[in-house]
């Protein structure tokens, strides 16, 4: 049983709202309705998407090991998909970090093939670094490739499983 | 630092086109699994899943690809205004396939709860269909149990010996098996048709009354000895037995008879009484008749003594020896009747007896207004072993009573048989005023006459009856009041000389 509010308490209660309204007509003073956006709000969000894509993945992993799923060979494929997903994602987020955020790093077009990387402190590593970022494909394409071979994988198993029922 | 582009924009143009195209290729993987299992939840997922890494990939692939083709034809600026509406797209999708994933988990319990309420479901399938299999099988073992019982109740009710009756509540017949029909002498329709009642085969209306009230009252009775009356007015003696039912299963209240016929029994029984009461007073008049025949003849000697010798109390005496040889000749009866007598045995042709009974009392005055035939039995010779002059003296003595109950005037035929069971019977019938019911159980009795004081001394069927036993045989009879009597002898056929 919820214990009873005592009077005196549910009095001030009470009395809260219209203390509230008072205070807002005999004090006035200036409110900001709509709230201004700076311009980082759009990366910082798409960085946020990004681990929470990252996240979402970790945890897919788990859950599959945690339903014992990776004894099959197409939810494991799926896992390894899921943890290419992740690579791509802190690839990704990385490459999005140095150009975005802290805007140590910009690329210019010299010409048709050529670019250049300027890196804030003229560091070739981080140019070379960011370079390698920049070819992200390289992570999410097998692991597309990886989910396409296991939903393939579950296809077939379902398939032998029906004709095996059929059969019997 | 300076760097080719080309390994970038090639890696970003092919794998822009790979991801659309193998995200469409899972798509059409995840729709087929989805087609092969569609109560899977899973399925669903992962078609859910697939749909949103196509939506990711069209999305992201269509930026990158307008993001390299606007800068390679110089239109960055254009690229930098429309960049983050492809950057915005690209992170709803990918913020979209990481929500399906995040429900994985949830989707997964909700797929298993599903799966096991499936089996469940399946269990409790093969179950039911097991108890229906089960109740099937009972239905089907009970109905032949049934059928078998229905099968042995029926023909208890048709191959049973004694009457099973079954009327509705008004006592109207509405079943009855072959042995009522042979016992009452009614067929079934007439007494279906007719609406007889169990009453109507009673003789005696006042009994039924006495028995309908009696088994409504107790609601049973219990060998009730009834006498039913058949069609042809013959009477026979029943044992019956009654109670009411209910009626279950909806069927209405009726009464159930078994009805045994004792009419035989009870004859037997009246004749084996009969037997053992001849049987006493046949002993008692042998140690009577033992007893006075010595004294009787020490009277008649000493009498035919003083007839010799004194001519003067001559009529006394001779009136003494009447009386004297009277008594003789009742005692010989009696020792007859009781077989104590001897005598000699030899092959009787009983057709030959007959005979000559016929002729001898033909003669008589007292039968010339009496019609008299013999129907001898022809073929085999009907010898017996035993006294002539004494079964002679039986046939006499039924004829004579013959003679009697005609009163002069009738008709009295004779014949002989020869049975299967190889009897000799010999039928002495008359057509006179019968014998009465209540003396019919007296009449072998010794000294039973209903013929006037001096006609009869009583002693000649008794005599008749102990002569016969003593050849082995049986007399019978059978009597109507107002139409005649029929005496049956029944004795061994003897087969030494054919």
């Amino acid at each position: 049983m919820p214990q009873k509010i005592p009077y005196s308490i549910r009095l001030i209660l009470k009395f809260i709202p219209a203390m509230a309204v008072a205070l807002l007509i005999l004090l006035p003073m200036d409110v900001f309705a709509i709230q201004l956006h700076a311009s980082s709000e759009g990366i910082i969000t798409h960085q946020m998407g990004h681990l929470f894509f990252l996240f979402s993945m970790v945890a897919l992993i788990f859950t599959v090991t945690g339903k014992g799923l990776d004894r099959q060979k197409g939810w494991r494929l799926i896992q390894y998909s899921a943890f290419f997903f992740i690579l791509w994602n802190l690839a990704s987020t990385t490459a999005h970090f140095f150009d975005n955020q802290i805007h140590a790093v910009k690329i210019e077009n010299i010409s048709f093939g050529k670019i250049k990387i300027i890196t804030s402190n003229d560091s070739s590593v981080l140019a070379w670094f960011y370079y390698v970022l920049k070819l992200d494909h390289l992570l999410c394409v097998p692991a597309m490739v990886l989910l396409y071979k296991g939903l393939s994988t579950l296809v077939a198993e379902q398939k032998s499983r029906l004709t095996k029922q059929d059969t019997t | 630092m300076i760097f080719s582009s080309i390994p970038i924009l090639m890696v970003d143009v092919a794998g822009s086109v790979a991801m659309v195209v193998i995200a469409l290729l899972s798509l059409y993987k995840a729709t087929r699994l989805r087609e092969m299992d569609p109560d899977n939840a899973v399925s669903l997922y992962l078609l859910w899943i697939c749909v949103g890494f196509t939506i990711f990939a069209v999305s992201r692939s269509f930026g990158h690809i307008l993001k390299q083709f606007l800068i390679m034809t110089a239109n960055t600026e254009t690229w930098h205004s429309i960049s983050s509406y492809s950057g915005s797209v690209n992170t709803v999708s990918f913020m979209l396939v990481g929500l399906i994933t995040l429900f994985f988990n949830q989707n997964w319990k909700i797929n298993e709860k599903i799966l096991a309420g499936r089996k469940k479901l399946e269990d409790t399938h093969i179950k039911l269909m097991d108890l229906n299999q089960t109740l099937e099988q009972k239905v089907v073992e009970r109905t032949e149990l049934l059928t078998s019982s229905e099968h042995k109740c029926r023909r208890i009710f048709e191959q049973s010996l004694d009457t099973i009756m079954v009327t509705d509540s008004e006592f109207k017949v509405m079943e009855i098996n072959p042995a009522g029909i042979v016992l009452t002498g009614y067929s079934r329709e007439e007494m279906i048709m007719k609406k007889m009642t169990a009453g109507s085969f009673f003789a005696d209306h006042f009994e039924w009354e006495r028995i309908s009230n009696l088994i409504d009252s107790k609601e049973y009775i219990l060998n009730e000895e009834i006498e039913f009356l058949k069609p042809g007015n013959e009477t026979l003696l029943v044992l019956i037995t009654g109670g009411v039912d209910y009626g279950a299963f909806g069927c209405a209240k009726s009464y159930h008879f078994i009805i045994k016929n004792v009419n035989e029994k009870r004859q037997m029984e009246r004749q084996i009484a009969q037997a053992d009461k001849l049987a006493a007073l046949g002993e008692l008049s042998a140690g009577v008749a033992h007893e006075i025949n010595n004294p009787l003849g020490i009277i008649l000697g000493y009498t035919q003594l003083l007839l010799k010798e004194d001519s003067k109390h001559k009529d006394d005496l001779k009136i003494i020896e009447k009386h004297v040889q009277t008594c003789k000749t009742v005692v010989s009866d009696l020792l007859s009747f009781s077989r104590k007598g001897s005598s000699e045995m030899g092959i009787v042709d009983i057709n030959k007896v007959v005979d000559g009974v016929i002729k001898f009392l033909s003669n008589h005055s007292d039968f010339r207004n009496i019609e008299m035939s013999l129907n001898p039995h022809t073929g085999d010779m009907l010898n017996i072993l035993g006294n002539e002059q004494e079964l002679a003296q039986v046939i006499i003595n039924l004829v004579i009573n013959a003679c009697h109950a005609v009163e002069g005037k009738g008709k009295i035929d004779i014949a002989t048989q020869k049975t299967k069971q190889d009897k000799i019977l010999i039928m002495v019938k008359d057509n006179g005023k019968g014998i009465e019911k209540k003396n019919l159980s007296k009449i072998f009795d010794p000294f039973f006459t209903t013929k006037p004081v001096g006609q009869g001394t009583g002693l000649g069927l008794s005599v008749g009856y102990g002569i016969i036993k003593r050849h082995q045989g049986d007399i019978r009879v059978k009597s109507s009041e107002g139409k005649g009597t029929i005496f049956t002898i029944s004795l061994p056929a003897d087969n030494s000389i054919i």
